[in-house]
């Protein structure tokens, strides 16, 4: 097991820079899991640390071994495709002993070590088909038990469940969890469904066009963005992000925000010295949906709940919860009540904002304000 | 709404049926007579070839044809046989198509799995090698081989052919590999296997269609081929086209033509069998191959 850490990675194709300069490390035994859309460079990073791809400059470092130029086979890492990569040709056996084989490890040591993944991902009786004779979720099982044959200082995992149906995902990313805390072994993990990111890591990194828009706890990534962009694309539904206004009166800072037909509702905004430096201009005020709830939702441990008058244009009812449009500084915004709250449309209701969990956003920059 | 029409093309007029049927086995026949006339006559004497129709079939049967074109007949001034030649032939066909089919599977897998800058321009010009008419060839190659010390040598044909050859074999396989996906080449590398341990561990197993149709194709175009063989090939390394040739174009005494059909037949069946055998996976291959490029 080791740490693993990415100093100022760049990577090229040709004239395009497809990582721009990543720092980003994960201690022994974490959970990193890389996150962004689709083309945002996560994959490249992650075939960067396999060694499938050549860096243009920048280091890698597992533990405190500098892999640079290091073969895939020489880092001590293994990795889980997306497509899982069975050797067609080999039954399951095969697949988990190729390795082995190829490293020279004797028939008796393989037998074990195949027995003994087959155990942990109970595949003991699959271990004589061929990969097209077995259905997706057991696929998955055998790719990850080529990869924990291994023992690796690494893992990675390259998008494994995105082939497979939700309910299925949902069973193996508990599986993939479990596995985690019992092996202990650092894990690298891209996925573009930032539900698996939530769940699974320890540590997220979000990755935007190259850059790296921020790394920290699922908990930091969620509650704490650092700009609109990982704001906005973590999470289901997606945070609002409402334009405002940020005034001045009485010495306390507010946020004024247009709502139906032109009417405006203020809400307080925390006061520091960065806030005070946007009074009179616009910022943007960001709030998840479940911060903005019927009176009788709102969290009772919270020390501050504002509630307001909000005009309701559509609900749209989800079964554990309603969603409730409602225009707010022009957009439409998402406010989650609960199942049973009785609204009605296209008349006011009042919502409550749970202010502790507001954030604001410099518009121009995108960064936040704190 | 009325009841769905049975007017349509499968159920159409027991005419059309009795139309569609005359005509294909028209051209069943068609298509088979030069081969009936070739088995028939090679099975009569020469009497009966001269006194009777073409198309009759053969009032006694006689094998005696078939054991002079193959090892008694007269073949440029040895009473031989096609015997030495078809032997000739085979020691030429097999390793020239081993070879081929194996450099172009390496080629292959080079090019798709391996790219490099300018990969594109040298799979252009390996296409080349597939259109080029080979008698502009004919004189460099003939050079090629004096210099090498291979000139009117077996092992000068087999060269020739697997050179030439490799353009097809390298085209029928860079596309097999281009679907074939690069995550399990990944994924073998990280498995820590070198460079031909992926060839022969993870691509070739995984070849079979291919290797098949490529082997099928190598093999009729280098057994039927004339000119190289007619070129490059000297006394005693002969292959069997250029000995049919010499069988039926010698012009002293009498045309014995059931000894050319059976001559004929002899020449053409390795490859007739070659097809029949595995020609459902030729078309099944060439599909798998013809899929993505």
């Amino acid at each position: 097991m080791a740490s693993l850490t990415i100093d100022k990675l760049i990577k090229s194709f040709g004239a395009v820079d497809v990582l721009k300069g990543i720092d980003l490390d994960i201690e022994d035994g974490g959970f990193l899991v890389l996150v962004g859309p689709s083309g945002c460079g996560k994959s490249t990073l992650l075939n960067c640390i396999a060694g499938l791809e050549k860096t243009t400059s920048g280091e890698i470092r597992i533990g405190d071994r500098n892999v640079e130029g290091l073969h895939p086979s020489k880092r001590d890492i293994a990795m889980v495709f997306q497509s899982y990569a069975l050797y067609p040709n080999m039954t399951v056996r095969g697949n988990i002993s190729f390795g082995m084989e190829i490293r020279g490890v004797d028939k008796v040591e393989q037998e074990k070590a195949i027995q003994e993944v087959a155990d942990i991902l109970q595949i003991g009786d699959l271990l004589d088909r061929k990969p097209s004779q077995l259905s997706g979720g057991q696929r998955q099982r055998v790719a990850m038990g080529r990869a924990l044959v291994r023992h690796p200082q690494v893992f990675l995992f390259d998008e494994p469940l995105s082939n497979l149906d939700a309910k299925l995902r949902v069973d193996m990313r508990t599986e993939i969890k479990r596995l985690h805390s019992r092996m202990g072994t650092t894990i690298v993990y891209v996925t573009h469904d930032q539900i698996e990111a939530l769940t699974l890591a320890t540590k997220i990194a979000v990755l935007e066009a190259g850059y790296l828009q921020q790394a920290g706890t699922p908990d930091e990534i969620y509650n704490d963005p650092s700009n609109m962009f990982v704001a906005d694309f973590m999470g289901s539904p997606s945070m609002n992000l409402i334009d405002g206004m940020l005034l001045e009166r009485d010495g306390a800072l507010e946020i004024e925000i247009e709502s139906h037909g032109g009417a405006k509702i203020t809400l307080p905004a925390p006061d520091t010295t960065e806030m005070r430096s946007f009074v009179g201009k616009p910022v943007v005020f960001g709030i998840r949906p479940e911060a903005m709830t019927d009176p009788d939702g709102a969290d009772r441990t919270s020390p501050q709940i504002e509630t307001r008058d909000c005009f309701i244009e559509v609900s749209q009812p989800a079964g554990s919860d309603t969603f409730a449009l409602t225009p707010l500084g022009g957009k439409e915004c998402i406010a989650r009540l609960r199942a049973d709250a009785r609204i009605e449309l296209g008349a006011f209701a009042p919502i409550s904002f749970n202010m502790t969990k507001a954030v604001f956003f410099d518009p121009t920059t995108t960064n936040r304000i704190r | 709404m009325s009841a769905p029409s049975q007017d349509n093309a499968i159920n159409a007029g027991s005419l059309t049926r009795i139309l569609i049927y005359t005509l294909l086995i028209f051209f069943v026949i068609y298509y088979l007579l030069p081969l009936w006339v070739m088995v028939s006559n090679s099975l009569k004497t020469l009497d009966e070839i001269r006194g009777g129709d073409m198309l009759a079939p053969p009032k006694d049967i006689t094998f005696e044809p078939w054991r002079q074109a193959w090892s008694q007949t007269q073949i440029g001034v040895e009473a031989t046989g096609l015997k030495p030649y078809f032997f000739n032939s085979i020691i030429m066909v097999v390793p020239a198509v081993f070879l081929s089919t194996f450099l172009g599977a390496l080629n292959g897998y080079v090019m798709t799995k391996w790219e490099f800058p300018g990969v594109n321009l040298i799979f252009g010009l390996m296409l080349l090698a597939c259109f080029i008419p080979f008698q502009i060839v004919l004189i460099p190659m003939a050079r090629i081989l004096g210099m090498l010390g291979l000139a009117g040598t077996l092992g000068g044909l087999i060269m020739v052919h697997t050179v030439y050859g490799l353009g097809f074999t390298t085209l029928f396989f860079r596309n097999y590999y281009a679907a074939f996906p690069t995550e399990l080449v990944r994924a073998a590398q990280i498995d820590g296997a070198s460079f031909f341990q992926v060839f022969w561990r993870i691509l070739i197993p995984s070849s079979g269609p291919i290797i098949v149709v490529t082997i099928i194709w190598q093999f009729t175009n280098v057994w039927n081929d004339f000119l190289f063989g007619a070129s490059f090939s000297s006394y005693d390394s002969t292959p069997i086209t250029v000995a049919l040739n010499n069988l039926v174009n010698s012009s002293t005494g009498v045309k014995e033509y059931n000894v050319h059909f059976a001559g004929a037949i002899l020449t053409a069946l390795p490859t007739l069998i070659v097809y029949i055998v595995s020609g459902r996976y030729f078309v099944r291959g060439l599909m798998a191959g013809a899929v993505k490029g």
